[in-house]
């Protein structure tokens, strides 16, 4: 629930500096419970606390980078922050049982850079140009 | 409006007590028409019902001046139907003075002096189902063999005929797709694919920020396919398995 005195709290809570990152990122002063940190760095917290936030609030990602984008965020922390699973993957045994050893790192949308996917064919051409092969003569 | 009660009004704040009395004494127009649900007492056979009792709506509509409701009662006197109800003069207050209209203008008002529920997205996301359909897949057994073998099920059923599939003989004798592309410009994310594959191989993952620039990085194939399976079998296995006791 939006408030002034909400605001003044949050801002008391997580200090002025933290105050002024979230104004340049989320744009509003926001206090709750550090949940975790992915490997990229995504800083997570959480605040049920229903005086404070309205349902789809209550979980939130500081993102490391400054050009921040949604899929930076790791699957595993995606579903705690979609609200798929209820415990973050430190605390989920069941996303940390289904973790497998050939699991490719996570990358995030790279559309528009260097990096982007770029289709190509997986199969042999089926049509070939011909190419004559002639015994020499004798 | 036989079904507008003013109950709908959900007064808030200091217009709690105003609007409360207003409510009640708004009159409600219960009734506007006669309805069709009581049967007539009638001596001669009714042709109009057939034996099951139904009767369709074009027969009513036919036969509207006949079905209008008469109810009598024990001495034979005719009941009126809309005793009790509001009174020509009540509806045609409503229909005159648009009470409706204002009575929608004040949700709106209330809507405006109720906090926002706006979602910053890319910082905050709105729930997600675990079964929610999103980018494609293709997974791996935990052995890390492909799951896919080549059955062209997906493609068989896909609507829109996103999916193409070439497959071969392997070196070890299995058969395994040489080509697995989906065009995600053509699909419609309807998840048929993924309950038609018999060995779980694709899969719709829950990652919806897979926008792009060009065209042309929509049209996946069998390795970007599998790449995203490797990259998101965590979420995906776990999904699947809080989602299997009802599948």
């Amino acid at each position: 629930m939006p408030s002034l005195q909400r605001y003044l709290r949050s801002i008391y809570r997580v200090g002025f500096r933290a105050w002024w990152r979230q104004l340049q990122y989320i744009g509003d002063a926001k206090s709750g419970r550090f949940v975790g940190q992915d490997q990229f760095g995504n800083k997570y917290f959480e605040n049920y606390n229903a005086e404070e936030e309205v349902p789809g609030r209550q979980r939130w990602v500081d993102f490391a980078q400054h050009h921040y984008h949604a899929s930076q965020v790791p699957p595993e922390w995606h579903s705690w922050i979609s609200h798929i699973r209820k415990d973050p993957p430190t605390e989920d045994a069941m996303m940390t049982a289904s973790r497998q050893p050939w699991q490719q790192p996570w990358t995030e949308n790279l559309t528009g850079t260097r990096g982007a996917y770029k289709s190509y064919n997986t199969a042999a051409p089926k049509i070939n140009a011909w190419e004559p092969k002639s015994t020499p003569r004798a | 409006m036989p079904f507008l009660q003013p109950r709908l009004l959900v007064p808030v704040g200091v217009f709690r007590s105003i609007a409360a009395t207003h409510a009640r004494a708004l009159p409600i127009s219960r009734r506007l028409q006669s309805t069709h649900t009581h049967r007539q007492p009638q001596s001669t056979p009714n042709y109009l019902e057939s034996a099951d009792g139904l009767i369709s709506d074009l027969t009513i509509r036919k036969h509207h001046r006949e079905r209008t409701p008469r109810k009598f009662d024990a001495h034979g006197n005719e009941l009126d139907a809309y005793k009790g109800g509001p009174s020509a003069i009540d509806k045609a207050v409503h229909l005159f003075f648009f009470t409706e209209i204002l009575r929608g203008m004040w949700i709106v008002l209330e809507q405006f002096f109720r906090p926002p529920y706006t979602i910053s997205y890319p910082f905050e996301k709105g729930p997600l189902s675990p079964r929610f359909r999103g980018e494609h897949a293709l997974r791996r057994y935990p052995s890390g063999e492909e799951r896919c073998i080549a059955c062209k099920l997906c493609e068989a059923i896909c609507p829109a005929q996103a999916i193409t599939i070439e497959s071969e003989a392997r070196m070890d004798g299995s058969r395994r797709t040489t080509k697995y592309d989906i065009d995600m410009t053509k699909c419609i994310y309807c998840g048929f694919c993924q309950e038609a594959c018999p060995v779980d191989a694709i899969v719709e993952t829950q990652n919806q920020e897979f926008s792009t620039e060009t065209r042309e990085e929509l049209l996946y194939n069998k390795e970007k396919l599998l790449a995203n399976g490797d990259r998101a079998e965590a979420e995906i296995a776990a999904n699947l398995h809080s989602d299997h006791v009802y599948r």
